[in-house]
């Protein structure tokens, strides 16, 4: 009885997680509609759709997120383009230009929407889902490790500084010392990077990865008392 | 175009760290310099290293999509679907150059050629977007232009540093291959 | 049972290399233990792999395998074999590649987990744990698919005291439930009370018995060496004050309520569990780490920053192999003195006294592991430092190499140097002067029986 009514707890968890990954994979359709719809719209649409991301942008900002970036990229188009509109065609194009700028923007939010509202992993998951096994291991295994390869790559640029190599950030100002930040610090890199490869491919394998032609997908229950 | 070629698991690793390791550098170098261009510089580095090691078709395409992936799982840069192109698009054309050069072509200058590929390939990206927006043919030019400019130091300059690393590999015994 | 046998197996890495395993011959049933010794590079790991069959390579003889046989195997490093970042997941992993259905999963997983005595949160993450429970969740996710031999790599190095009696604990049981285990370790005595056969292997030969260095070299300097210069004694060269050390993360890792000192000619150990904070603690005499909190630590006179101290403090991390990138044994010495400025001949000197000149034009990285960890501290050695700080520079090192590090510590003391070095277990030697325990969050001196005594 107890171990039935866990089961079906644990389904329900599961169904949750689905529908997770089902909602995220509706956002990412949906970025890609809004994103398509900034280009191809004809103007008198930009508005309507501009509503739309202003929507997104509030709902990022609740999240937390920081809009900063978008506003930068957006500062640098409009003011690279319309400086070039200006010389090139005079003064009458400029709204011309900047129909251009509030499109490219538009195309920017709703990927900065969902940075901020998918959690990366299961954007990976998502992503993942249309990869091969392989591939998608492979991405999963790279993300998993990132922390690790920037503690390595932390650590042997300060033991490098400690034995002397010209790769202090004082020392980098001059460009003739960037090739021994290559080789005394991205070099070694490479190397554990070629090890850790191998190692982690044997790890794997002896896991029986890539033995099930299609593999399953483990959901964890988010079950405190476990 | 990655499902064709049978990489082996640990090749495939040594993909996908390169192309995390160059996404993860983009994003720290984006916040120190705030120059553009720049990434072109991790783009080149990292795709020949990925040709040198593996020297197979479809190796640089394999680190630019997974690069993509994983810019797009970490929100690195402004996010979105767009990214993925910023990074598969170069790793493309490369790889397509790849295959017209001649084998027995000096390695330095098949890197330089390849990154300069790339980097036309990358500033391509831009311009796209820009036409797609609508933006005055000659705008898109210029700014295009420019960005080949830039990204193209870039370019060259990481790539110019590839063919010493892949010798010093060598000299290790790290390869399994003979030539480049 | 009889689950595995070998039959005059060799095999080679390459046709132009030596052969890594000659004519082995071994049989495992179930219920069994074995524990292969032998020196650093002499094809344990090979002979794990060649086991478990992830091996790609071919091989002469015949192996047997029991017809459904499964075997787990458990590397050395945890960091490479986890894969995923949550405990569930990781346990998870195998069964998802043999395309068990998630609903039949959870059960195995759980299961797996209570047999190692892990008794967490599935979706707990695996960086949060401890090593030892690293190494009990690598256990446990090849638990889950029911092996019958399992096959461990150098358990006791890199685990604590603490983790190793967890681990006993743990095989035991595995052992009683008729699981089959092979270890390779050379610290079998740890483990004595559950193995069964002894073997060891050397240049590829496996026979029965425990691998004793039969030759050790005891490069031993002459008294005149040991005796420490009169100049240098009684000079401080770190001192702290009493501190709270911690990060943001982790308001206090440890408090070391009377401060502590190093002088001159002392060689002091650091001894603490994995996770209680002795490397950070080395990086932050040596500058490397910077800390919110400041504190109240003196470094050759100066507040450490990275950078400043040029040859005069040197810093070996773990796993040193990594720092190695030159083409040559001789230029991977010589770097540090290039740059800063000192005499080049110093390298060639070194490598003589170590008896190691022969492998002067090799590539760094073609050396075995042992090797490769000396070099990376004679490198540190010939700067001549006034501090040097160690971290686990003995972990993993056979006995070979073991005494050609004390030559050289011991060496370096009698020219002035302060040495500290870190370990997650005791170290008696005669040249040890004190001991800094760091236990229970308390950083505090230790007395310890033999050796010249200073109080700091």
């Amino acid at each position: 009885m107890w171990a039935s009514c866990r089961r079906l707890r644990a389904l329900r968890h599961w169904s949750y997680e689905r529908r997770e990954t089902a909602l995220c994979a509706l956002s990412l359709l949906l970025v890609c509609v809004l994103s398509a719809c900034a280009f191809v719209l004809p103007t008198y649409l930009l508005l309507p759709l501009a509503g739309l991301n202003g929507l997104l942008v509030i709902h990022g900002l609740l999240r937390r997120g920081s809009i900063w970036g978008v506003l930068k990229l957006g500062l640098v188009q409009l003011s690279i383009t319309l400086s070039l509109y200006l010389i090139l065609y005079g003064v009458e194009h400029l709204a011309q230009g900047a129909v251009v700028v509030a499109r490219i923007i538009l195309a920017t939010i709703p990927g900065w929407w969902l940075c901020i509202t998918a959690a990366p992993e299961r954007i990976g998951e998502v992503l993942s889902a249309f990869l091969p096994t392989k591939w998608a291991f492979v991405v999963a295994a790279s993300l998993s490790l990132l922390p690790y390869m920037a503690d390595e790559i932390r650590e042997i640029y300060q033991i490098q500084c400690l034995r002397g190599a010209r790769i202090t950030p004082k020392a980098l100002r001059n460009p003739k010392n960037w090739s021994e930040l290559v080789y005394c610090v991205l070099f070694p890199v490479l190397i554990q990077l070629l090890k850790l490869s191998r190692q982690m491919a044997v790890a794997a394998q002896s896991r029986h990865f890539g033995i099930a032609q299609r593999p399953t997908h483990w959901h964890s229950p988010r079950d405190k008392n476990d | 175009m990655t499902k064709k070629i049978p990489l082996s698991l640990q090749d495939s690793l040594f993909v996908g760290f390169c192309a995390t390791l160059l996404v993860a550098l983009t994003g720290m170098l984006r916040l120190k310099l705030g120059l553009s261009g720049h990434s072109m510089f991790l783009m080149s580095f990292f795709y020949l290293i990925c040709y040198g090691v593996l020297g197979r078709f479809g190796s640089m395409t394999a680190c630019g999509v997974i690069a993509g992936i994983v810019a797009m799982a970490l929100g690195v840069g402004k996010g979105g679907p767009m990214i993925l192109l910023k990074f598969a698009l170069p790793a493309i054309a490369m790889d397509l150059v790849a295959l017209l050069l001649p084998l027995s072509m000096n390695l330095h200058w098949r890197c330089v050629i390849l990154g300069i590929a790339g980097c036309i390939a990358w500033a391509g990206k831009v311009a796209l977007t820009n036409v797609l927006a609508g933006m005055a043919l000659d705008v898109v030019l210029i700014q295009w232009g420019l960005s080949v400019l830039k990204g193209g130091f870039f370019a060259t300059l990481g790539a110019w540093l590839v063919p010493p690393v892949l010798t010093r590999l060598k000299a290790h015994d790290l390869l399994h291959r003979d030539k480049f | 049972m009889k689950l595995l046998a070998l039959e005059g197996v060799s095999f080679n890495y390459g046709s132009q290399l030596p052969t890594v395993l000659q004519e082995v011959n071994l049989a495992i049933g179930t219920g069994q233990c074995h524990c292969v010794s032998g020196p650093t590079g002499s094809g344990k790991s090979s002979l794990l792999n060649l086991l478990a069959g992830v091996l790609n390579r071919p091989h002469e003889g015949d192996i047997w395998r029991y017809p459904q046989l499964v075997t787990g195997l458990v590397m050395q490093d945890p960091q490479t074999q986890l894969l995923r970042q949550t405990v569930g997941a990781e346990v998870a992993f195998a069964l998802e590649n043999l395309g068990i259905p998630a609903e039949k999963m959870l059960p195995k997983v759980q299961l797996a987990l209570r047999r190692v005595g892990l008794y967490l949160r599935l979706d707990t993450q695996v960086s949060t744990l401890s090593l030892g429970q690293k190494y009990r969740l690598m256990i446990a996710a090849q638990l889950v698919c029911e092996p019958h031999l399992l096959l461990l790599d150098e358990p006791w190095a890199q685990l604590d005291d603490h983790g190793v009696s967890e681990l006993l604990a743990v095989l035991r049981n595995l052992i009683q439930d008729g699981m089959a285990l092979v270890l390779v370790e050379h610290n079998a005595s740890a483990f004595a009370e559950i193995i069964q056969h002894y073997w060891q292997l050397e240049v590829g030969k496996l026979s029965e018995g425990i691998y004793t260095v039969n030759n050790a070299p005891q490069v031993e300097a002459p008294a005149w060496l040991n005796q420490p210069k009169f100049e240098h004694l009684g000079k401080v060269l770190v001192s702290a004050e009493a501190f709270e050390f911690g990060f943001d993360a982790c308001p206090t890792l440890f408090a070391c309520p009377h401060g502590f000192q190093l002088q001159a000619c002392e060689i002091v150990t650091l001894v603490g569990d994995n996770g209680s904070g002795k490397t950070s603690l080395l990086k932050t005499i040596a500058g490397v780490l910077n800390c919110r909190q400041r504190i109240p630590l003196k470094v050759l006179g100066r507040r450490p920053k990275l950078g400043i101290y040029g040859a005069e403090l040197g810093l070996l991390m773990q796993r040193p192999s990594r720092q190695l990138f030159e083409t040559s044994v001789l230029a991977e010495m010589q770097f540090s003195l290039r740059r800063f400025d000192l005499p080049k001949e110093r390298a060639v000197q070194m490598l003589d006294e170590l008896d190691l000149f022969s492998l002067a034009q090799l590539s760094p990285h073609k050396l075995s592991y042992g090797q490769q960890h000396l070099i990376a501290l004679a490198s540190l050695a010939c700067l001549r430092p006034k501090v040097l700080l160690l971290d686990d520079p003995l972990a993993g090192m056979d006995k070979h190499y073991y005494g050609k590090v004390w030559y050289l510590l011991k060496r370096l003391s009698s020219q002035g140097c302060a040495i500290l070095l870190s370990s997650h277990r005791s170290i008696e030697h005669s040249a040890v002067s004190r001991q800094l325990s760091l236990r229970n969050g308390l950083l505090v001196e230790e007395l310890i029986e033999t050796g010249a005594r200073y109080v700091g």
